[in-house]
């Protein structure tokens, strides 16, 4: 890594703590950034918490905010890596997990989980996003098989078109469950919407534990996805062995999402934004890209969540709503964008 | 060193080449040539093992499909044109992906000091040195084709495959390319096959030349020996010849009255 590279990445850590941070402190009860250190540390680590800090504060701090804002960091984090995948398994900035359907088939199999009751047995916890894995995979795979039919070059017009009609395809079975939900209507709703209010500990224990695999996994393909960026042949030439690690990508991307997904609804376009904004600021070396994707989408998710429970506070918006607003025009600039330059 | 016997390869089920055979000896160069849609990119393909073929494909005694993909990597490298960059990277990460299949058993891919040392020589032997940390889609076509032979020569290849490798240069990097190219094979007993539509080029890199039509060898063998005014006007329907002799009767007198 050179020095330039090393400063930005180590200036991305850094705002992403410190918006964790204010993520944490920000609500009807403000908690000063050193108190939240002080909590953080005594909860942490055992520290001696200071006299003066209300045990309310304290318990507002670790139980409810820390965990919602971690929460958003980690599904941030773990929606821009599979966002990156996407982008570089199908050499399209403006592939993403939620573009391609995935994020809409991992909320049906979660839905279906949620409406029937049904458990995994011996998953556990983790019975939600195992089916939200499932479900996101196949849709992937439907949408790329699909588009290969229509379109053998896969050109970024056809996969684009094919992954927005299957996620419209996807989305209406979803609705269409939704309408039958009955007694479980008001939480599939909720749930669709995409909230970080409900999550704990546990749940963000799953969701870390799946996200740091996913990206620890991914980590070991840079360099494939590297010269994948190039070219399915120009892959295969170089010694990629492609069928395989295509397959290992996908996986691993649909995992991130499908388990992202099914603990918050679908939170879109951070998949892309992230991505984007670090390809330009740190150039297309997937092993800088995938770190720092993750740092950005989880400050950028964390930002979005903080903006909408506060911005119109008591009020709380959904926060896919909020990163909504911000990425369909961002998508729009980056096709037209391209289109212009001819691409 | 290759060895190709009764080979058919197509798409789709559907073949494009048809029962192709011949050998390629170490330090040899090959040009193929032949009208639109004859097969030329497709033989290439079939060589490097890209799309399904039948037949003897044998590299050194050893069919390539029995090989995984890393140890083709290794021997054959396949030099084409980028058609677009979706996502660019420098110079030097580029050339650097052509150490791909060296360095993937090791941590995270990380280069060795010997990966980086053919780097730098693959960079100063395409003079590029100086591109390095350039992005790559802030390059010329010219520029950008020496990348390509760069990351190329990283893998260290025995055979070199190009298709339409001159496409994007002007005359003088054309020629270059070539010389090297053609130099490149005879040292070291090495090999190069490349696609061409211009004879010319195709044989300022090896008069060993081989023609094919709708699938098949046309003729294949000594520029000197195999080519004729017929030879050519039924590969490519029309008078190639009297073509090139016009052009350089044009060009003569040209000379003649600049100086």
């Amino acid at each position: 890594m050179m020095n330039s590279t090393r400063l930005k990445f180590s200036l991305l850590a850094l705002i992403s703590i410190v918006v964790l941070l204010t993520a944490s402190g920000t609500g009807s009860v403000a908690i000063p950034m050193e108190d939240s250190l002080r909590i953080f540390a005594h909860q942490a680590f055992g520290t001696v918490l200071p006299e003066g800090i209300d045990p309310i504060v304290v318990s507002i701090f670790w139980k409810i905010r820390l965990p919602r804002a971690l929460a958003a960091f980690v599904e941030g984090g773990a929606l821009a890596v599979s966002g990156a995948v996407m982008q570089s398994l199908l050499r399209n900035p403006l592939a993403s997990s939620y573009t391609m359907g995935v994020s809409s088939g991992a909320s049906l199999g979660a839905a279906l989980m949620i409406l029937t009751g049904f458990s995994i047995p011996f998953a556990g916890a983790f019975s939600l996003p195992l089916a939200g894995f499932v479900f996101g995979l196949a849709t992937v795979f439907l949408a790329i098989a699909f588009s290969h039919q229509l379109d053998r070059s896969m050109q970024n017009n056809t996969i684009i078109l094919v992954g927005m009609v299957i996620s419209l395809f996807v989305n209406a079975l979803l609705t269409l469950l939704t309408s039958l939900a009955g007694e479980h209507l008001q939480q599939l709703i909720f749930w669709q919407m995409g909230s970080f209010s409900a999550t704990d500990w546990q749940e963000l224990g799953v969701m870390t534990t799946v996200t740091l695999t996913g990206i620890l996994l991914l980590m070991r393909y840079v360099q494939e996805m590297d010269i994948m960026t190039f070219g399915e042949e120009q892959a295969l030439s170089a010694g990629v062995e492609l069928k395989k690690v295509k397959f290992i990508l996908m996986a691993a991307a649909a995992l991130m999402t499908g388990t992202a997904v099914s603990f918050t609804g679908i939170i879109g376009f951070v998949d892309l934004i992230a991505p984007h904004a670090v390809r330009k600021l740190f150039g297309s070396s997937h092993r800088i890209v995938l770190p720092a994707s993750a740092l950005l989408g989880g400050a950028l998710m964390t930002l979005a969540d903080l903006t909408s429970r506060t911005i119109l506070s008591p009020a709380e918006l959904p926060v896919g709503a909020v990163t909504a607003l911000i990425g369909a025009p961002f998508f729009a600039y980056i096709y037209f964008g391209k289109r212009k330059k001819g691409a | 060193m290759l060895q190709m016997a009764h080979v058919t390869a197509g798409y789709n089920g559907k073949n494009v080449l048809h029962d192709i055979s011949f050998d390629l000896p170490r330090g040899k160069s090959l040009s193929i040539l032949g009208p639109n849609g004859c097969g030329k990119t497709t033989l290439i393909r079939a060589i490097a093992a890209l799309i399904e073929s039948e037949g003897d494909i044998l590299l050194d005694g050893k069919d390539i499909r029995a090989m995984n993909r890393r140890e083709i990597a290794s021997k054959i490298a396949v030099m084409t044109q980028i058609s677009s960059i979706y996502f660019p990277y420098t110079v030097y990460e580029t050339v650097m992906l052509g150490r791909y299949m060296y360095t993937r058993s090791s941590f995270f891919g990380s280069p060795t000091k010997k990966d980086r040392e053919i780097v730098e020589r693959c960079l100063k032997t395409t003079d590029i040195s100086d591109l390095r940390d350039k992005m790559i889609d802030t390059l010329s076509g010219g520029q950008l084709q020496r990348v390509l032979l760069a990351r190329t020569l990283a893998q260290e290849p025995q055979l070199i495959l190009l298709d339409e490798p001159t496409n994007h240069l002007d005359i003088r990097h054309q020629l270059e390319l070539l010389d090297y190219l053609k130099e490149w094979s005879h040292t070291d007993h090495h090999a190069v096959i490349g696609v061409f539509h211009d004879i010319n080029l195709a044989m300022r890199l090896s008069e060993n030349m081989l023609f094919l039509t709708d699938g098949c060898i046309r003729g294949m063998g000594d520029a000197e020996k195999l080519i004729d005014s017929r030879f050519l006007q039924e590969v490519y329907g029309m008078d190639i010849l009297g073509y090139m002799l016009d052009s350089y009767g044009y060009w003569k007198n040209f000379k003649t009255s600049c100086a």
